[in-house]
């Protein structure tokens, strides 16, 4: 089950992923991330503390939005993860790519 | 060989009856001439009657054999059978009648022998008559029988047999005990003569024939019955033949069954054309469930829907709209009309539709009844067709006349339609169902093929043993490992996983193997490797696809290796000495992530030493991230303790424990959803430096 919400902090979209992302509802996180980048938003911040499991479907989608954020520019962060969700960006290398911060105000200040 | 005649009890009984009435007739003429001439022929009336009761035993035994070979379920040809015999016999006693007639008063006329021959001839072609008739009343009577219609026919058949024998104990006497006997047969006659089961059942046309027919039995019953009591006031027959009880309660069983069915057909002419319509109706009903067999189309349902539908409704046109499209109809069938009045009737119906109040949904799948102001056809009848709660289209029945489709009408209509649709919805489960059989066959070949995409040998020198399990969560998976001998020297062990699972996975999978196979030909090291194979893979993989890799080549020589991982799940390694373990966790970016120059900066290589008793255990995610059913994943902690408790074991033990903790971790039936894959090398005592140890 996921459940996502869509916040707004200043400038900030904030993305809160509940629950498990996996291939099933992998394209509901691609097209919530679409949305958002098509309203023109600049900054788009993920939160991860209530995300329990990412599957590889699931990192495939940040994965593929990597070359449009940064053609347009776009602040792309994740932030509060737990340990076990962190382990999983770190093993792929996501990490290297995806600035990851373990609290909001720290995604804040980038 | 002598072989015995098969004896043919038809002819047998035909040729014994014929014998028999020549004897009766012989010994009649005796007795005759004994008569005339004064002398005693010493000839008993006994012998005469018992010859009359042979003569009935053959003539039944004759008959019940013919009809039982003719056993057609034809009613009319039976009556026909009947009134046929029975106006022959008429035929012959007027031909007598007119020739006696024609002779006037000579001497010829009284002429004892003759009027005796004659005698007896009429009497053999009437009894004739009346026995075959019985017979195939007996076959009308016992249609769709019952235990009760069958034991009063028994109860009458004994009757008829005490009445046979009557005549030794009555002497031809018309007494009271006759008229009893008489009186008893009637009435048994009569309640035989309720069983009319079959009359029903005819066409309209087939009972005009019956009536006609029995019309020919009633009127030649008659005429033969006058003649017969003609016969008995006249005194010159010696023995009376025909005062006989069997014979004349057969007169009155025939009679009075040929005028009951006469009356019940002629009241039963006017329902007739109901009873026929309700006999169609069940017919097209049955043909309806048929299910279609799946090389069949579901035209041929919708058109006897149309069929039954028109004929049950007394319908003057119809047509069919099918949905095919998503908003469009098409029309498939049409009945009795041409695509002009079909559009007229149409465009009248959308209209008063629209204009309609029942415009909820629910509304939309009862049948409608309209109204029309057309010239020629003044009501409407609208069924929807439904195949499983949607829509498919619409039957659309007209008739000419205002207000002309009843509740009967409509009820069977919607039963005709709701069977169809269950028809055509049982068709299309059951082409699904063959479609998915050939897809389940597709699948089956897919998997023997990417089974051989796997290695069924694995490269390794002496110094280590080695081992590998995969295991896809669908018929294919994502998973990949392989081994390769560089040289003397040098082996290489890779493992690699596509992300998701099932068929598009299972195609990366082989592409992933194609760019291996080539890459490792050219000596690159494990870093060059990964980022050739990046970029190699960038061009092919999905956009949102990725594969996770890690490599490892082993100088067995030096007892290196040398290994970079790329997004991979870090590799287990035991070190003997130590008796410790560690994952091998460094950076190192998954394949097809970053689709450019820049994944050179993301891939670093790592290089260490092994000796003798180390052990790498290469797995894939999927046995890290397999959960209970309390949710826990399996994670690295079980694996590492697994192998550590393990580790003096060879590598296929220490594959086998990993797998049925597994097993048991998710339980019983718990499926792991994902495909994981496990390789497990364990490096042994080099031959070449025991030796060295040794001396």
């Amino acid at each position: 089950m996921l459940r996502l919400e869509k916040t707004k902090e200043n400038s900030f979209d904030i993305l809160s992923l509940h629950g498990e992302v996996d291939a099933s509802n992998s394209v509901q996180l691609d097209e919530v991330i679409k949305e958002l980048m098509e309203s023109g938003s600049k900054n788009i911040l993920i939160d991860g503390g209530e995300l329990e499991y990412i599957s590889s479907a699931g990192l495939g989608v940040f994965m593929s939005y990597l070359e449009d954020f940064q053609e347009k520019e776009i602040n792309f962060r994740i932030f509060n993860l737990s340990p076990k969700v962190s382990e999983v960006f770190k093993i792929l290398g996501l990490d290297q790519l995806i600035p990851i911060h373990s609290t909001k105000t720290e995604a804040f200040a980038g | 060989m002598f072989r015995l005649p098969t004896i043919h009890i038809g002819k047998l009984t035909l040729l014994l009856s014929i014998l028999v009435w020549l004897a009766l007739l012989f010994v009649d003429l005796v007795r005759i001439f004994g008569i005339i001439n004064s002398l005693e022929s010493g000839i008993s009336n006994e012998i005469t009657w018992i010859l009359e009761i042979l003569f009935f035993f053959t003539l039944y035994f004759f008959y019940s054999d013919s009809i039982e070979k003719n056993k057609q379920k034809d009613f009319l040809n039976l009556i026909w059978r009947a009134a046929s015999t029975g106006i022959f016999a008429s035929t012959a006693a007027i031909l007598v009648e007119l020739f006696y007639f024609s002779l006037g008063d000579s001497k010829l006329a009284s002429e004892p022998f003759m009027k005796n021959f004659f005698y007896h001839v009429n009497f053999a072609l009437t009894t004739i008559f009346l026995i075959s008739s019985a017979l195939l009343w007996k076959h009308l009577i016992l249609y769709q029988k019952n235990k009760q219609v069958v034991k009063q026919w028994q109860v009458f058949e004994f009757a008829l047999l005490v009445a046979m024998f009557f005549v030794f104990f009555n002497k031809n006497n018309l007494d009271y005990s006759f008229i009893f006997g008489l009186v008893i047969l009637i009435i048994i006659s009569a309640i035989l003569s309720g069983n009319l089961k079959w009359i029903p059942y005819l066409t309209i046309k087939e009972k005009w024939k019956s009536l006609l027919f029995l019309f020919f039995i009633l009127v030649s019953t008659g005429f033969l019955f006058r003649r017969f009591l003609a016969y008995s006031n006249a005194e010159v027959y010696q023995v009376n033949l025909t005062d006989n009880l069997f014979l004349v309660a057969l007169f009155a069983f025939i009679f009075l069954y040929a005028l009951f069915s006469f009356l019940v057909t002629l009241f039963n002419l006017p329902t007739s054309s109901v009873f026929e319509q309700k006999l169609t109706e069940a017919i097209n009903f049955q043909r309806l469930s048929q299910s279609i067999k799946p090389e069949e189309n579901e035209e041929q349902v919708l058109d006897i829907l149309m069929d039954s539908c028109m004929s049950a409704s007394y319908a003057d046109g119809a047509w069919l709209e099918l949905q095919t499209g998503k908003k469009r109809e098409e029309i498939v069938q049409l009945r009795f009309l041409d695509h002009k009045t079909q559009e007229e009737l149409s465009e009248r119906i959308k209209a008063l539709s629209a204009s309609g109040k029942n415009q909820d949904s629910s509304k939309e799948l009862e049948p409608q009844n309209f109204r029309l102001d057309h010239p020629k056809f003044e009501s409407a009848l609208i069924i929807p067709l439904e195949v499983n709660n949607s829509k498919i289209g619409k039957m659309i029945l007209v008739k000419e006349v205002r207000d002309g489709f009843n509740k009967e009408m409509i009820g069977i209509v919607s039963t005709f339609s709701r069977q169809a649709c269950i028809a055509v919805e049982n068709h299309r489960l059951l082409n699904q169902a063959i479609l998915n059989e050939r897809y389940q066959e597709e699948l089956k070949i897919a998997q023997r093929v990417q089974k051989a995409l796997l290695p069924n040998k694995l490269d390794h020198p002496d110094s280590f043993q080695i081992c590998a399990y995969s295991n896809a969560a669908d018929e294919v998976g994502g998973d990949y490992y392989d081994t390769f001998k560089l040289d003397e020297d040098r082996y290489v062990l890779i493992i690699g996983d596509v992300s998701g699972k099932g068929t598009s996975a299972a195609f990366h999978m082989s592409q992933m193997k194609g760019i291996f196979h080539s890459l490792i030909q050219l000596n690159l090291s494990p870093a060059e490797f990964m980022i050739r194979a990046n970029s190699a893979l960038s061009k092919c993989l999905e956009k949102n696809h990725f594969i996770t890799a890690s490599i490892f080549i082993i100088n067995i020589r030096e007892q290196k290796i040398c290994h970079a991982r790329a997004g991979h799940v870090p590799t287990l390694f035991y070190h003997a000495q130590a008796n410790n373990s560690e994952f091998l966790l460094f950076d190192g970016l998954g394949l097809g992530i970053l689709r450019n120059r820049k994944y050179e900066n993301h891939v670093q290589e790592k290089e260490f030493h092994y000796s003798s008793g180390d052990i790498l255990v290469l797995i894939t995610d999927g046995i890290v991230e397999a959960k209970n059913q309390k949710g826990q994943q399996f994670g690295f902690g079980r694996i590492q303790s697994l192998v550590e408790i393990h580790k003096d074991k060879t590598p296929k033990e220490i594959q086998n424990q990993l797998i049925d903790s597994l097993h048991a971790f998710v339980g019983g039936d718990g499926m792991i959803d994902d495909d994981y894959s496990m390789m497990v090398v364990k490096f042994l005592p080099d031959a070449h430096q025991d030796k060295k140890n040794l001396y």
